[in-house]
């Protein structure tokens, strides 16, 4: 801008007018040089909690940035599986070409809830509830296959036609396939970034650091060893997202419930789901509240919130302790310099602790609702009660695996299925375990 | 081989002789080797290591647990917080102390700890708390989620990094088998979603060398292949416990220490004090 004002003084154009729309034009051209591309943003969470130095935070910038370009040039190597043409249609600015191609999708439609680094802190995030999902820890909750596995595309493309039902998330069913395919490998790519980044960060405070003084740089470009390590985890990330169609949860044939049953067959499967829905093998009262609203235990969190509660408590304790430490005084050289130590951390922390969203705890469904997150297909509610919710306190009632036992039979999930879907459509006439009223006595 | 050895036999004598020659010198070999090997296990040198952990400060009494679920059952037990566990002359329990290997290395096993690998490690649901609160497991064990409390649901939720992660009901008839293929740098938590109070952690390695102070403050891991190795001291209050005082030595930022284990003896570190500071307290 000084040097654009400099630029018209020198030629000493007569005519104010032209002058201020030359100015405008250099101040416009400026503009758009000066724009910053939008870059990932790192993990500070994590970062500052395990100590990561400055020089560490460039160093893992670098190599993500090696592994997996930038959010206008995203970049996958042939390990992860990724297929790169479908990011390049993801990725970068939304624009549409001649032929009218669209290209930059995900900037066009997610990243303003999911954030340009698939960290759920779009400028939208903040006043949303619940809160975007934020991809890198790679963990989905609504997924057909087993609790600890990858989601299938197809599960991530369920959850793109359907939207999630009772969030912000909206239906893209009007989009074209191609394009929620192309979106589908954009959220992989972003979670797997983000695991790749955990995973940096583990390494470097496992492995590397300083010894006898000297910092142990993470370069795996002039460290063959180092690269090898690294090529390893990636492998390791993409082999999870590979065989997750491998891990789709297949319900017992036999104890499928047939089509078309007649209505006191249903109402007998209904009995025998209320009853485990009480009894304590299944335990679902204990969370979902003796009449199902949902109320039975409302002040636990999921692993995103409690990931970043964690953190603020962490902050908190350390306050205390210098504020402890400040009021006790006298203290030797050694204390004061852990001291000023714990004050800088603190500063640290709690810059970023600032960032960080109000924690949300955890509500467990209202069933009586008929809005199901995940689906409301009796299917979707099989796997729901099978695998448990990742991420969330729901556990799974299921085997783990294909080769596990689980604690409740297919049969007995089917029941429950049964039980939850015919939950919002009891006639408020008919008699109930608990009202609301005497809930709480009742849980106890 | 056997059509060939047969052709040799008529045909060709002395490619015959030859080939028992050869054969000799195989079998002498393999004998040399084979003695040879057998004595490079046996003078293998082992060692043991110990100590006892002091907490320095004034632990005040562990607080009450506010009983919210299955009020009736859960408190008939006195149950209490049990982040720090300090016994009346100052023993600290809960404090793992185990074996670092760098990332890709391994170290030699004693024979003895594959004793009895089909033997399950249990970890029980017992009286609304976990127990063991801390636990090591070798992972050529099988883990064994039990819940002993009848009448009562519980779910374990174990928070793994290298092994798949699982959340799981855990009803009194059908304990849960659990098999880990891969070894965790640090203990991992282990929660119960309906009593959010149960909390605890649970050690998974490759390999055995691990310790968990008992509720006087002791801890022994026996036949560490003698030399240096580097032990990591940590404890739920803080994680890694850094700048502990072992004699004169400290750990590191990282909690970890440089020991070398004699060849044939124990190691006694004695009586480490746990200042305050190092729990993060």
């Amino acid at each position: 801008m000084m040097a654009s004002g400099n630029y018209i003084k020198t030629r000493q154009l007569g005519c104010s007018r032209v002058a201020g729309m030359i100015f405008g034009l250099f101040l416009l051209l400026a503009g758009c040089e000066q724009a910053q591309p939008p870059a990932f943003r790192l993990n500070m969470v994590q970062m500052v909690s395990q100590e990561t130095s400055t020089e560490y935070q460039q160093e893992i910038a670098d190599v993500l940035g090696a592994l997996f370009g930038t959010p206008d040039q995203p970049y996958a190597l042939p390990e992860t599986g990724l297929e790169q043409n479908r990011l390049n249609l993801a990725a970068g600015p939304a624009w549409s070409d001649r032929e009218g191609t669209v290209h930059g999708l995900y900037r066009k439609h997610c990243v303003h809830c999911h954030g340009v680094t698939g960290d759920g802190r779009g400028p939208t995030a903040r006043f949303l509830n619940p809160y975007p999902r934020d991809y890198r820890p790679g963990i989905y909750k609504f997924k057909s296959t087993y609790n600890s596995s990858k989601p299938s595309n197809e599960d991530l493309q369920a959850i793109l036609v359907n939207g999630i039902p009772g969030s912000a998330m909206p239906s893209f069913a009007l989009l074209p396939s191609s394009q929620r395919e192309s979106l589908v490998e954009y959220v992989k790519y972003l979670s797997m970034r983000g695991q790749m980044e955990t995973e940096l960060i583990n390494y470097v405070y496992d492995e590397l650091g300083e010894e006898e003084g000297v910092r142990i740089p993470l370069d795996p470009a002039k460290d063959p060893e180092q690269r090898e390590v690294m090529l390893e985890m990636l492998a390791e990330i993409a082999d999870g997202w590979e065989e997750a169609p491998e891990q789709v949860i297949q319900a017992v044939q036999e104890q499928l419930p047939e089509e078309n049953r007649p209505a006191e067959v249903v109402a007998v499967s209904v009995d025998k789901g209320r009853e485990l829905f009480y009894g304590t093998r299944a335990n679902c009262l204990k969370c979902h509240g003796p009449t199902a609203l949902g109320d039975g235990q409302t002040d636990d969190q999921n692993v995103w919130n409690k990931t970043n509660k964690k953190f603020q408590e962490d902050n908190n304790r350390l306050a205390d302790r210098i504020d402890r430490v400040r009021n006790t005084g006298g203290l030797d050289a050694e204390g004061r310099e852990q001291l000023q130590a714990d004050l800088l951390t603190l500063a640290r922390r709690e810059a970023i602790g600032a960032r960080l969203y109000p924690v949300r705890n955890a509500t467990p469904r209202n069933l009586r609702r008929g809005i199901y997150r995940g689906g409301r297909r009796p299917l979707d509610i099989y796997r729901r009660v099978h695998a448990g919710i990742p991420g969330t306190p729901m556990p799974g009632s299921g085997p783990a695996s294909s080769d596990a036992q689980g604690t409740l039979t297919d049969a007995e999930i089917w029941n429950l299925v049964d039980y939850v879907l015919s939950l919002p459509y009891e006639a408020p006439s008919q008699p109930q375990r608990a009202l609301p009223a005497n809930a709480l006595q009742i849980a106890r | 081989m056997k059509k060939q050895t047969d052709e040799n036999r008529c045909a060709h004598g002395i490619h015959r002789l030859a080939r028992l020659v050869g054969a000799l010198l195989l079998i002498l070999s393999s004998l040399f080797l084979s003695t040879w090997g057998s004595a490079a296990a046996q003078g293998a040198e082992w060692g043991s290591l110990k100590g006892r952990l002091v907490y320095a400060g004034k632990a005040s009494k562990p607080k009450a647990i506010n009983v919210t679920k299955d009020v009736e059952f859960c408190g008939k037990h006195t149950l209490v917080d049990e982040e720090l566990v300090v016994a009346d002359d100052g023993g600290l329990a809960n404090v793992f102390v185990y074996l670092n290997l760098k990332r890709g290395k391994s170290v030699a096993v004693h024979p003895d700890y594959d004793q009895g690998v089909d033997q399950p490690v249990v970890l029980d649901n017992k009286g609304c708390r976990f127990e063991p609160h801390a636990l090591t497991l070798y992972l050529k064990h099988p883990l064994e989620i039990h819940n002993s409390d009848e009448g009562i649901g519980h779910n374990t939720n174990a928070t793994l990094l290298k092994n798949p992660k699982f959340n799981e009901l855990v009803s009194n008839d059908a304990p849960l088998t659990k098999n880990f293929k891969k070894s965790e740098s640090y203990p991992s938590p282990f929660a119960c979603n309906v009593h959010p109070w149960m909390g605890a952690h649970v050690l998974i390695r490759d390999n055995p060398y691990m310790a968990i102070s008992a509720t006087d403050g002791s801890f022994e891991i026996k036949n560490i292949p003698a030399g240096k190795h580097a032990f990591r001291f940590w404890h739920e209050a803080d994680g890694n416990m850094d700048k502990l005082k072992v004699g004169s030595e400290k750990t590191s930022r990282k909690g970890l220490l440089k020991i070398t284990i004699p060849a044939g003896d124990t190691l006694d570190l004695g009586e480490i004090k746990v200042s305050p500071s190092v729990l993060g307290q």
